[in-house]
């Protein structure tokens, strides 16, 4: 229930090993970010950073308004699902879950149940309270107790719900060791969900599943969201998770955010070349062309071939004034199509391989200079006849549209229609130059 | 595709042909018979060795029955079976007041005191070594690794002068020694310090996210997961005062109720004399001192064999 | 010598890698130990730096202090006290206190006395009136050269608290006067002072006294009560509304607009930048990120003051000529330094007394002998076994363990001096071999009249028996930690058992067991208890034994110097020296041994 805000967060390790770099990010309340990227491109160093497990180089991270780079994890109100689950394995589930509700040492007021009701109208009706203690009864039965940390029922009240929610109920004496790694996941997030959080940590929570159990804790954790109104942020180096699951996703690379955008921005839009092929499986198809400017129109030139660029893409090509010039052009395999005949926007391939995915083909093509291709194809779109004759060797011609075009330059891996002042350029700019340092 | 095919395996030698009955049960009974010879032998080792290994301690058990004095001579079994060794043990007159009984129950005192207050600070220090960071780490970890190299007799000189200053020698060696034992048994860390380190860190960061400040970490979660590794530091640091030789023998300084059990059993076979005079009454001290160990390690084997072979091999 | 490429390496046979290696390895030796250099100048570089660092550091922090960190440069704990961290202050305050007056009272004179380690001696005095020789001890150079590395040891305990005092200061200062702070200050004297040119002064009467008083106690009791209990805050803003209703009351005398200025202020400043560390804040991180600081204070102190004083003593004690023996009838005579003269003597530098440095020899070679041996065989026969019982197919796995291990169990010495005597010239063994085998009655295993060679095989032996459990229970460990498909596709691949036992096994316990194999082989150097209670380091070497004590054939360096300490002589000078060079050998052994194997050097290639 509050907003993260990290500004020019820095993480250097002894020897000026630099694992994050100039973070920025504005997280509003009760958004569900995904920090995505390879191994080692330090979206955990920066999660244990927010977490207050790691020492903040550099910048500030502020959580709610409030500074926290001094404040030790427990004073930051962070809950945090580990990737290995981190389950006490000396105490049952219960305790695994109370165990955060037990360290609790701040005061609350809670409402009195009947007995400590008439308890106390008793003791003020007996007529022994003097005046001060008099008017501290009368609140109490007004307000409510205060009390220092969580008593126990209102401990079992917040575990048997939490265990209720994620459908651990059966298990709540089991000690961790008895408990498969989807239940102990489920333990792990209960423990997490029980504690007053103002931000909800997960890291690589379902790294550790197998496939199935993933598809299934995806969802589980897309309704957990609903039920745990609270901001999420969710590290993982699975692009298909940080698809489904985030409002926003953040590519990092080698330390650097490379985009910032929801999952739809980030798929039709991507920054650079890194982001374009990491987003989308399988990957986008890049190849070297030139774009061609004649008149008001723009044609890309793959392989002998002559397309239009068209639409909004042409439009804002023209409005950033773009010539002539070498390019990186890429498709993805799923926009791209078989033509029917071949024409002066086709390019001509030969099928290497054919992968039968049920609902679709996937034709791993090579062009004549020697370029591999893919291309998704429904088989739907098929006959029977066609399907039987996709067989390695097979000469076929396939062409795109405009609209799904992107364009890299050639040397920095940028997008042409990368906004100018976008701090993700400035990104990758430096990362180019780091790693030429190298 | 199919001539590709066939050119892979040239040739697929199997090395029994399938025709071949009597050849194949040949083959099998060798390699059974092999294992059994093997196995055989591994036992006639085995055999051997226990005897080996527990022929001097038989001898021992036995000898001390032996009523008669010096047996030194190839006699295993006793001429004359008897308890008379126990007995004189502990009301013999023949050496200063004291005697075996008060060098039992001083090396008891000793070994118990030991035992916790050494396992506490040995503890401490290995944690701090293997979980917290903190600056100057390394160059600690360094600097013991140095101080260990230095020989331990060339402090005894000293400490023997300081704790005479202190009056803690002679009648009062038992807490000169606890003293000395202690003091510096955090150099000790390593094995413990290996087994903490096998604890995942997650448990550690689990619970600081969930609220607990680093001691409430050691105490609350660490300890309880770390029973096999307490149970190995007590133990060694228990046994360790019941065979100190040297130290015990400097400090106690020849005064028969200052010492241990180490020491008032040397001296009772120190000089050729002594020792056919009291041969057999130290193979019954020997008895009476392996025996309450031996139990003890015997329940407690488990963890003893789990911590070294999980701390001890890491270094 | 042209170095080869990896693929051209592979196409070398056995027999020319072998001479390549060497080749390696000789050409290599220079570039080693330029390399070594190059490190070693770095080294001192950096130390050089890090003091002249230090120098610097204080400078400037005493010309851009306040008064309050300079005052503390000369009354530690004063910037503490001044800035609100009393009980730090307070401590600093008592330590520089205690420390002066040690210094004063005690110190002083131990210090003084150091380099002369005492003027006079004892002497014998008649005493007429009782008639007998009294002796009167004067100065004590035992007690003189250990007090005053207790002081040094106190100086340099104070410099360094001294130094941490200033740094706090420093800090505290950065912290308490940013120029936020600063402006802030000054905006607040510039308002003050318009509004005193521009207005009267300001007299309140009794009643308006009363008055004002009240209304602010009222206005601050609602403030409270309007804190919402629940926050996690509660606390601390009580406290801070608390200590603004006594700034208010405490100024009641001032004109309440001054007032009212100075309040605005207050807020601002003490809400910029972060808060000093209170004595509450402290405690607290004594638990959490001190806990460290918490944790090993004991064990340390323990620690320097049992182990680091001794050491420290010993070894300046290698530079003196203190022995423990009676001297001129004296049992606590004067001693001075000599300065290398110990060192010449046992080394040979100067021709001294050529018998030390012989015994010294051979003495050292014996150990690294025994060592050697001892470790070794210990290791790979423990490793046997731990198969042998390991083995797929042998039954009752649990009771050859337990019978080993109940070995350990049983207290050394015990097992030792029974064992000893067993191998005695009248023991167990040899009267049964006289008797049944009719040997040379001469012949001893290790008594007085053995062969030294015979008495040194024997000791091995001997250790073998006590060694080999602890092995066979490590071994065993680490076994048990072999993935059994290695072994399995090792036997498909066609090998056999000792073919899978040197490729698989020997490499990977090599591996895991590197480090503990030099611990067990300096353990070995200095193993005291075996050699001594077996054979108390006999057979006697009279050439040897010319130089001190009895030295014996079986003597390591470690029962020399416990001999040279416990006997008549009491040569603990020599005794220093000897466990000077002891602790030589071992490092540059350790040294050496750490950056060769593999085990350190390629961490991750068996995980």
């Amino acid at each position: 229930m509050a907003s993260v805000k990290l500004t020019e967060v820095k993480k250097v390790y002894q020897g000026n090993v630099v694992a994050v770099h100039n973070f920025n990010l504005d997280i509003k309340d009760k958004e569900f970010i995904v920090f995505v990227g390879p191994s080692g491109c330090g979206k955990s160093t920066t999660l244990r950073m927010i977490a207050g497990l790691e020492e903040i180089s550099e910048g500030t991270v502020e959580i709610d308004g409030e500074v926290v780079n001094d404040l030790q994890p427990k004073d930051r109100y962070v809950s945090m699902v580990f990737q290995n689950y981190a389950l006490y394995p000396h105490l049952t589930v219960f305790e695994n879950m109370a165990f955060p509700l037990r360290l609790d040492r701040n005061y609350r007021v809670f409402p009195l149940n009947e007995k400590e009701r008439e308890a106390i109208q008793k003791k003020i009706d007996s007529g022994k309270l003097n005046e001060k203690q008099l008017e501290e009864a009368k609140e109490a039965l007004e307000k409510g107790k205060r009390v220092r940390g969580f008593p126990q029922e209102e401990i079992y009240k917040r575990v048997t719900n939490a265990a209720e929610i994620l459908g651990i109920t059966p298990y709540l004496t089991r000690k961790p060791k008895a408990l498969s790694g989807g239940q102990r996941q489920r333990v792990a997030i209960g423990r997490a969900m029980v504690k007053d959080c103002k931000v909800f940590l997960m890291d690589e929570p379902l790294s550790n599943l197998d496939a199935k159990l993933r598809n299934q804790m995806r969802a589980e954790i897309i309704l957990l969201r609903k039920r745990i109104d609270t901001t999420f942020i969710y590290v993982t180096h699975d692009q298909t998770e940080a698809m489904t699951l985030g409002d926003r996703i953040v590519i990092m690379k080698d330390g650097f955010i490379m985009q910032v955008g929801s999952p739809t921005q980030v798929f039709d839009s991507p920054n650079n070349l890194f982001v374009a092929e990491f987003i989308g499986a399988p990957k986008m198809n890049i190849v070297s062309s030139q774009l061609v400017k004649e008149g008001n129109k723009y044609f890309v030139t793959p392989f002998g071939s002559k397309i239009e660029v068209d639409g909004d893409k042409g439009a804002k090509l023209l409005e950033k004034g773009i010539e002539t010039r070498d390019i990186l052009l890429g498709f993805r395999p799923e926009h791209a199509v078989l033509a029917s005949k071949p024409g002066p926007n086709t390019i001509k391939v030969t099928l290497l391989v054919n992968e039968m995915m049920g609902s679709e083909l996937h034709l791993h093509l090579l062009t004549d200079d020697n370029t591999q291709l893919i291309v998704r194809v429904p088989t739907i779109q098929l006959t029977d006849k066609e399907r039987e004759e996709m067989v390695a060797g097979k000469e076929l011609y396939i062409t795109f549209e405009g609209k799904v075009m992107h364009f890299f330059d050639p040397e920095t891996e940028i997008s042409l229609l990368c906004e100018e002042n976008s701090p993700s350029k400035q990104n990758i700019e430096a990362l180019k130059e780091a790693a030429q340092v190298k | 595709m199919s001539e590709e095919k066939k050119n892979l395996n040239p040739q697929v030698a199997s090395p029994v042909s399938s025709s071949d009955n009597i050849g194949k049960g040949k083959r099998h009974m060798g390699l059974k018979a092999k294992t059994i010879a093997g196995n055989t032998i591994i036992y006639v080792i085995l055999v051997a060795m226990t005897v080996i290994w527990l022929f001097p301690f038989v001898c021992i058990l036995f000898q001390s029955f032996e009523v008669d004095h010096t047996n030194m001579t190839g006699n295993i079994l006793p001429v004359k079976w008897g308890f008379d060794n126990y007995i004189r043990l502990f009301t013999s007159t023949d050496f200063e007041t004291g005697g075996f009984g008060r060098w039992y129950v001083n090396t008891l005192v000793i070994s118990l005191a030991t035992a916790v207050i050494q396992t506490i600070i040995v503890l401490c220090m290995s944690y701090t070594l293997s979980r917290l960071r903190f600056k100057g780490r390394k160059f600690l970890m360094n600097f013991m690794l140095v101080l260990g190299m230095f020989p331990g007799m060339l402090t005894m000189i000293i400490l023997y002068r300081v704790l005479a200053d202190l009056n803690l020698i002679k009648q009062n060696a038992i807490p000169g020694l606890i003293l000395v034992y202690v003091a510096s048994s955090g150099m000790g860390y390593y094995v413990s310090k290996g087994f903490f380190d096998t604890v995942p860190k997650s448990l550690d960061e689990a619970a600081r996210v969930d609220g607990a400040t680093r001691a409430q970490v050691l105490i609350k979660v660490i300890l309880p997961l770390s029973k096999p590794i307490v149970i190995y530091t007590l133990l060694t640091a228990f046994m360790g005062p019941w065979g100190d030789f040297v130290f015990a023998s400097y400090i106690a300084f020849s005064t028969s109720a200052g010492m241990n059990v180490a020491v008032g059993l040397q001296s009772l076979i120190a000089t050729p004399s002594a020792m056919s005079a009291n041969y057999t009454m130290f193979c019954a001290g020997g008895v009476l001192v392996a025996i309450p160990i031996t139990v003890l390690f015997l329940f407690l084997q488990k963890y003893y064999v789990e911590g070294v072979t999980g701390g001890a091999v890491k270094g | 010598m042209r170095r080869y490429s990896d693929l051209e390496y592979l196409k070398l046979n056995k027999l020319q890698r072998f001479f390549y290696k060497i080749a390696c390895f000789f050409v290599g030796i220079p570039g080693f130990f330029k390399r070594l250099g190059i490190k070693i100048w770095q080294f001192i570089k950096k130390i050089g730096l890090g003091i002249a660092n230090i120098f610097v550091d204080l400078f400037l922090t005493f010309k851009n202090g306040d008064y309050k960190t300079r005052i503390s440069y000369v009354l530690m704990g004063f910037g503490n006290m001044m800035r609100g961290q009393v009980g730090r202050g307070i401590l600093f305050f008592v330590f520089e206190v205690v420390f002066i007056l040690y210094m004063v009272f005690y110190g002083g004179y131990w210090l003084k006395m150091m380099p002369s380690l005492g003027l006079q001696g004892p002497e014998h005095i008649y005493d007429p009136d009782l008639d007998v020789w009294i002796t009167i001890y004067h100065d004590n150079s035992f007690k003189i050269l250990l007090y005053s590395v207790l002081s040094i040891f106190f100086i340099v305990a104070f410099v360094y608290t001294w130094r941490l005092n200033i740094k706090q200061n420093k800090i505290a200062q950065d912290i308490l006067n940013t120029s936020e702070r600063k402006e802030l200050e000054n905006e607040k004297k510039a308002q003050v002072k318009e509004y005193q040119l521009n207005h009267d002064k300001f007299v309140a009467t009794q009643d308006e006294k009363a008055e004002r008083r009240s209304s602010i106690n009222k206005k601050y009791d609602d403030l409270v009560a309007a804190l919402d209990i629940n926050s996690r805050t509660y606390k601390q803003d009580k406290k801070y509304i608390e200590s603004n209703r006594r700034f208010e009351l405490a100024r009641i005398n001032k004109d309440p607009k001054i007032v009212a200025i100075e309040l605005e202020y207050k807020d601002k400043i003490d809400h910029t930048g972060k808060p000093l560390k209170s004595g509450k804040d402290d405690l607290q991180s004594l638990v959490d990120d001190q806990f460290h600081k918490t944790l090993l204070a004991l064990p340390l102190i323990g620690i320097i003051i049992f182990t680091v004083l001794p050491i420290v003593f010993m070894i300046l004690v290698a530079f003196t000529n203190y022995n423990g023996a009676e001297n001129n009838g004296y049992s606590n005579n004067l001693f001075h330094w000599v300065g290398w003269d110990n060192f010449n003597t046992i080394l040979n530098w100067n021709s001294g007394n050529k018998a030390y440095s012989a015994a010294f020899g051979e003495i050292l070679g014996w150990t690294l002998l025994w060592a050697f041996f001892a470790t070794f065989s210990n290791y790979f026969l423990g490793m046997v076994v731990a198969i042998m019982i390991n083995k797929k197919g042998i039954k009752l796995k649990k009771f050859w363990r337990t019978v080993l291990v109940l070995t350990i169990a049983i207290p050394q010495f015990i097992s030792l001096l029974y064992v000893s005597k067993m191998f005695s010239d009248n023991g167990m063994i040899l009267t049964f071999m006289r008797d049944h085998f009719h040997i040379d009655p001469n012949f001893s295993f290790i008594g007085t009249s053995a062969n030294p060679w015979v008495a040194r095989l024997t000791i091995i032996i001997i250790n073998i028996w006590i060694g080999i459990p602890y092995l066979m229970l490590i071994a065993t460990g680490i076994l048990m930690n072999i993935p059994a498909d290695l072994y399995e596709s090792a036997q498909i691949d066609g090998a056999n058992v000792w073919q899978q036992y040197t490729k698989i096994t020997l490499p990977y316990m090599l591996f895991v067991t590197g480090p503990y194999l030099l611990t067990s082989f300096i353990g070995n150097m200095n193993n005291f208890n075996v050699i001594y209670l077996l054979t108390g380091g006999g057979p006697t070497n009279a050439a040897a034994s010319t130089a001190a004590g009895s030295v014996g054939y079986t003597d390591l360096l470690v029962t020399w110097l416990f001999k040279i300490t416990t006997g008549a002589g009491a040569e603990y000078y020599m005794a220093s020296v000897i466990g000077i060079l002891i602790f030589v050998v071992v490092s540059i052994l350790s040294l050496i041994v750490y950056n060769i194997i593999p085990s350190t050097k390629n961490e991750e290639d068996f995980q």
